[in-house]
């Protein structure tokens, strides 16, 4: 579930953020219409409460997947959701680009394509990984939700075996479970992220 | 080698180029000054089209910048350089490799690139750097890093916009002394944009005087020569006390 979230987030997201971050205003491909539609969708996807999105998108899921309870189902909201979040933190972390850098770019003669993967995603590299990072830690948070629809997980677990059947013990192993992995995530982003940083 | 023609820009109501021409000959070091807000640097990117005119032609090297396509306009820049006051080197890229990217997107035959790369780095006196980040350099280093990056695809033109404005005295005498050796060395056509009366007399030949948009005049002069800036503290003694009237607190 969090495998495929990640997927998208990496292969829809970014593209989607780096779109976001080119239509400002003053960037190369300013362009109004396109960031407002963006900026907006992103926005209400990011606003809804995630339960409610996930009841919201039911019909959609089961257009998409033929049905809306399990395990392939829950990978659709949580997609979603996914993209909606880390194009936000992407646009976020070309914005820390100098322009000056893109300047330079443009004057020695790249095209968009080359001013995107030569020099905005190589200076923007750290910050994207930081970006990533804190993503998926939300969408495993977002994940336990996906009981609700048969989704299954660790959240799922924990609150069936352990809250439901007063297995308090099982519970708790699972919560220490769940902060050493955010824990153990949180430490490699941010070490990868130093690693590439030379600015 | 570079024709402005009838070029104007204005920023929402703000006319920042009112209807300039200015023509710049081949082999030129030629320095625009002027105050600040006069439009200089604005006129200096109308000349690679970072920024579009919004009426005029810009001709450069015999073709007519603005009426290039986007691909043949890219293809142009590519023997146009430029070099910025803040260097605009990509951080998270080694001092070779920002040389090497301007090599990589003019299509240099990608076995010669290093020794390429070496060469202009040699040139600016940078050739033990060549795995260094940006962020491990001087002021002075990072603009030589530029200039070695916009030299490597032996363009015709240089722009320069303030190339010297971040930098001390001493260390300015050092680009300026570098950017003369390109004009002297390979002919190429250089414009300076500065607001330091210093700089330009120094290595310019020809300069125009920039005012609220417009040229004021433009005038052919002998440069001055680059005075080097003595950087021990008995100088800068010296020099404070010139006048004689200055006692020691
Ligand atoms: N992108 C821009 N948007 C709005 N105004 C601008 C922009 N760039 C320059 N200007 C204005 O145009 C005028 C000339 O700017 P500039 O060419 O940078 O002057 P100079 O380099 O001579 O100091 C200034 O008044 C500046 O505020
Ligand atoms: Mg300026």
């Amino acid at each position: 579930m969090v495998g495929v979230s990640i997927a998208a987030a990496v292969l829809v997201g970014l593209p989607v953020g780096t779109l976001l971050f080119l239509c400002r205003k003053g960037q190369i491909f300013e362009n109004r219409i396109i960031f407002s539609i963006l900026n907006l969708l992103v926005n209400i996807i990011r606003s809804f409460p995630f339960l409610l999105l996930v009841v919201f998108l039911i019909p959609f899921t089961r257009m998409l997947i033929g049905t809306a309870i399990g395990t392939t189902a829950a990978t659709v909201p949580l997609s979603i959701i996914a993209i909606a979040h880390y194009s936000r933190l992407v646009e976020q972390s070309l914005l820390d680009v100098p322009k000056g850098v893109m300047e330079a770019a443009i004057a020695m003669g790249a095209s968009v394509r080359q001013v995107i993967f030569k020099f905005l995603y190589v200076e923007a590299r750290s910050g994207l990984v930081l970006g990533l990072t804190t993503s998926i830690i939300s969408f495993i948070s977002y994940s336990t939700i996906m009981g609700v629809v048969g989704g299954g997980g660790i959240g799922d677990f924990a609150i069936r075996y352990g809250y439901q059947q007063f297995k308090t013990d099982l519970m708790m192993y699972m919560i220490i479970i769940m902060v050493i992995l955010v824990q153990l995530i949180q430490f490699t982003g941010t070490t990868v992220s130093r690693m590439i940083d030379k600015r | 080698m570079i024709t402005l023609h009838n070029i104007s820009k204005s920023y929402s109501c703000f006319q920042a180029i009112n209807s300039v021409s200015l023509s710049v000959g081949r082999g030129e070091i030629h320095g625009i000054i002027g105050a600040s807000g006069a439009g200089k640097s604005t006129l200096l990117r109308v000349m690679n089209l970072l920024e579009k005119p919004d009426e005029g032609e810009v001709e450069i090297n015999g073709q007519i910048l603005t009426k290039l396509s986007r691909k043949d306009l890219r293809q142009a820049r590519k023997s146009i350089g430029m070099i910025f006051q803040h260097f605009n080197l990509v951080a998270n890229k080694t001092v070779s490799d920002n040389v090497a990217v301007s090599l990589e997107l003019a299509k240099f035959p990608r076995k010669v690139r290093p020794s390429r790369v070496e060469e202009c780095l040699q040139f600016v006196g940078l050739s033990n750097y060549m795995d260094k980040y940006p962020a491990q350099l001087s002021g002075g280093q990072k603009q030589r890093v530029a200039i070695a990056r916009a030299l490597a695809n032996n363009p015709q033109v240089l722009l320069c916009d303030e190339p010297t404005s971040s930098l001390d005295p001493n260390t300015s005498g050092e680009i300026l002394t570098v950017l003369q050796n390109i004009n002297r060395s390979f002919g190429v056509t250089i414009v300076i944009v500065s607001h330091e009366m210093e700089v330009i007399k120094s290595i310019c030949n020809r300069v125009t005087v920039m005012s609220e948009g417009q040229v004021y005049d433009t005038v052919s002069i002998q440069p001055k020569g680059i005075g080097m800036m003595n950087n021990s503290p008995k100088f800068f003694v010296d020099q404070l006390t010139k006048d004689g009237d200055v006692g020691h607190a």
